[in-house]
């Protein structure tokens, strides 16, 4: 029973906190594994049981060594822009609403969450070119044109969204699938927004801004150690911002039988990645001018029918 | 405005140590301009100090990811200055060999392929595999892995073993299925294929002009191939035919290759079956060699990169000069003239396409 | 086929124009007194071969075919650098070697092993 309102909020924040670092973990160990079976090989199996402990022990190293800033480097945003990221995307996890009263209850969650997400794409700008190389500059140019194409798609299967209930509390979305979740009622909307949220995610086939083979590690190239193991960080919880949405607000939420709420979420959260690792493990890189045709020419227009056919069948 | 980039020497998608400079005006490629030399080792200067059979070593290691046909290269060479031939058995154990060194480098030619599109090693692990139970298949027969210096004058130095051909069989039945997976998983791929056709194009008169050999050349639509025009040890009884695709992009490049491969699988079915009994030992390696004679000699093969040639002069116990021409060296080339007005990325596909080894370049 | 090098560029342009369009190598092999280079072309046609061989004394220099068949240019390179030909119509770089300028050509018989340590 809990006294005050402030204890209540303290005990939201670490607990959604404590939610965070466990999916990052979990999840980097599941994508570790998965990708090691598809390739014929094992994984990490050395440190604990199937290898869980590998990825605490790759942190910890990367925390302890020595952080190297390049001569050519702007010294202030280097060092501040990607823990500003990091805290930009925590933030954006606290706006979610949590089931068995963990969330925070906000009337225009999901207008929040878009408007903050696209902060992102700027400051992965400055991060990579404040690097002072070429390879980092032509990737963090890459990434924004990447996300000025697929944030629009993204906005307007969202606002199908929106349209169809009425509102835009998260909670109340999650609650108007009750009886039929959303990805049946608009499977072009969630087709759009699966992929636009890949793009946004950064994931393959669409990491142009890490392409292995030609950039070595696009952004990532120049970056000290401990930023390096921040950045790991940052991507999962991405990734965890990313599949919490598509599952609050296409497959229903925390709304199931039998199970208690957070369970539900959490497995469906699982299904999502899990999907998106089997994405990266058998898909080739797209090339820049195709991404841009395919998703000016065809999720934009899948979208605004998207939006036409929900107006017409379900709101009238 | 343009841009020069250093891409290498160390570099994960270069097959080997080479350094292009490339120029580039926003995202479009205006020059590129390959250093090599890092991985020269002066093979042809080496030859002229050491016994004729003392240098099969050296060949095998000019290519290192299909070793036997350059060090049958040699030998053919040195059997062709002393008047020796092998024997029928030893003309079909040869092919066979060879046959089954093409798929090893071919399949290791896609792996890397589609590491530089962007498939991250995944593919690179199926094909290694199935790469790794033919070796197993050559180190019983010969008993190494990578370098095998198993040819000799006159035939080979040990035999098949008995059951060879069983063992073969199944290996080729378990690697026709691989193929027609590999085919599917790639082919299907919207991706996959938008990023190799229409890139790269070589028409046939440039081909030609430029002097391209192998896959290159026969998927620019040229009609030519060592094994059929200057046949060699069993060729013509097997009835092989050349793969040829007439586009000359990298898809067709890609298709050449996967061609190559099944064509190679019924060349050594056919193989086996007409395979005469005998005895297929060449001479073992002695201090004195047999006498020379012939001045000059020059021989044709067609290796997995192209079309390697041998031109020798020799001498009474070691050769004058040796000249080699290697087929990687003259398709890297090309590279400059491929490569103008296409974009950045597709600069890796078109390298991946022209199946460079950077030892094969340097010699 | 044996001829001097002052008709050079005049049989290739003849062999080229009647169907032999294929550069196959460029190679040399150096007899102590003079250096033989052979240009082995090839009828894409009818698939036969033909060699043009000419004699250069120590010191003189070849003029350059990249006109009439592009492919010449990296073995004209190379012969440049191996054997310390100089190649008249164009400028040649290096190719494989570097920091060998002043050094002796390695694949003439009188290079002497361990002489490219010799200075610096």
């Amino acid at each position: 029973m809990l006294i005050s309102s402030v204890e209540k909020l303290i005990f939201e924040v670490i607990s959604i906190f404590i939610l965070i670092v466990f999916f990052d973990y979990t999840f980097g160990w599941l994508e570790r594994k998965t990708i090691a079976k598809a390739q014929l090989r094992h994984g990490p199996t050395y440190l604990g049981k199937f290898g869980i402990l590998q990825n605490l022990a790759d942190i910890l190293k990367l925390l302890t060594k020595e952080n190297v800033i390049p001569k050519n480097a702007d010294k202030l945003v280097f060092s501040t822009v990607p823990l500003l990221l990091l805290a930009l995307f925590i933030f954006l996890v606290y706006l979610l609403p949590f089931p068995n009263s963990l969330g925070i209850d906000i009337s225009i969650g999901l207008l929040a969450i878009f408007v903050l997400l696209s902060f992102s794409p700027l400051l992965i700008f400055l991060t990579g070119a404040a690097s002072g190389n070429k390879f980092s500059l032509i990737s963090a140019q890459r990434s924004v044109i990447m996300s000025l194409a697929y944030e629009v798609p993204l906005i307007l299967s969202v606002a199908a969204v929106a349209l169809y209930t009425g509102s835009f509390n998260i909670a109340n979305i999650v609650y108007s699938q009750a009886r039929i979740p959303f990805i049946v009622l608009m499977p072009i909307g969630f087709f759009v927004f699966f992929i636009a949220m890949l793009a946004e995610l950064e994931r393959p086939p669409f990491d142009l801004r890490e392409a292995d083979s030609e950039l070595i590690a696009g952004w990532l190239v120049d970056v000290g150690a401990p930023y390096y193991a921040m950045a790991l960080f940052v991507d999962y919880t991405r990734m965890f911002l990313g599949s919490l949405l598509i599952s609050l607000l296409f497959l229903g939420g925390w709304l199931g039988p039998y199970l208690p709420g957070l369970i539900w979420l959490l497995i469906k959260v699982f299904v999502v990645a899990f999907v998106i690792v089997i994405i990266r493990a058998t898909t080739v890189r797209m090339r820049l001018d195709r991404i841009m045709r395919f998703g000016w020419f065809w999720l934009l227009p899948l979208a605004v029918l998207n939006i036409i056919f929900t107006f017409i069948l379900f709101v009238k | 405005m343009l841009t020069r980039i250093n891409v290498g020497p160390i570099h994960p998608s270069t097959h080997g140590v080479l350094r292009l400079v490339v120029t580039l005006d926003g995202d479009t490629i205006v020059d590129v301009e390959p250093h090599i030399g890092f991985l020269h080792r002066g093979v042809e200067k080496l030859a002229e100090n050491r016994m004729y059979m003392q240098s099969e070593s050296y060949m095998e290691k000019i290519d290192y990811v299909a070793p036997m046909a350059y060090s049958d290269l040699y030998v053919a060479a040195v059997e062709e200055a002393m008047g020796i031939h092998p024997n029928e058995r030893a003309k079909y154990v040869r092919l066979i060999l060879l046959e089954f060194q093409r798929i090893a480098s071919h399949l290791l030619w896609l792996g890397t392929f589609c590491n530089d599109l962007g498939l991250m090693f995944t593919m690179f692990t199926w094909t290694l595999k199935d790469r790794d139970l033919i070796l197993n298949l050559l180190q019983d027969v010969t008993g190494s892995r990578m370098f095998y210096v198993n040819m000799r004058l006159g035939g080979v130095s040990i035999d098949l073993p008995p059951n060879f051909e069983e063992h073969a069989n199944k290996l080729l039945d378990y690697l026709e299925k691989r193929f027609k997976e590999y085919e599917m998983f790639l082919e299907k791929n919207p991706v996959f294929i938008e990023r190799t056709k229409g890139v790269g194009i070589l028409k046939k008169e440039d081909a030609i002009a430029l002097g391209v050999t192998g896959p290159v050349l026969r998927a620019s639509g040229v009609n030519f191939d060592v094994r059929r025009d200057y046949a060699y040890y069993a060729y013509e009884k097997l009835h092989f035919i050349p793969q040829i695709q007439t586009k000359g992009d990298s898809f067709a490049r890609y298709k050449v290759r996967m061609q190559e491969m099944k064509e190679s699988i019924k060349l050594i079915r056919n193989a086996l079956k007409l395979m005469p009994e005998g005895d297929a030992l060449g001479m073992p390696i002695k201090l004195i060699s047999p006498p020379v004679k012939e001045k000059e000699v020059i021989v044709r093969r067609e290796l997995p990169r192209g079309e390697g040639m041998i031109f020798m002069v020799t001498d009474k116990q070691r050769p004058y000069r040796l000249a080699i021409r290697a087929p990687a060296f003259i398709n890297l080339s090309a590279l400059k003239h491929i490569a103008k007005g296409a974009s950045y990325a597709d600069l890796f596909s078109i390298l991946g396409s022209l199946d460079l080894v950077m030892a094969d370049v340097d010699k | 086929m044996k001829i001097n090098k002052e008709e050079l560029i005049k049989k290739l342009k003849e062999l080229s124009s009647s169907g032999y369009n294929y550069l196959v190598k460029i190679t040399a092999v150096d007899y102590i007194d003079h250096l033989e280079v052979i240009y082995f072309i090839r009828n894409m046609q009818n698939k036969k071969e033909e060699n043009v061989r000419l004699d250069l004394k120590n010191g003189e220099s070849l003029p350059t075919v990249i006109e009439i068949y592009k492919a010449a240019d990296y073995y004209e390179r190379e012969l440049s650098e191996m054997f310390g030909i100089a190649i008249e119509g164009r400028e040649v770089k290096r190719l494989l070697l570097e920091k060998w300028d002043g050094l002796e050509a390695p694949l003439r018989k009188s290079f002497q092993w361990g002489s490219e340590y010799k200075s610096g």
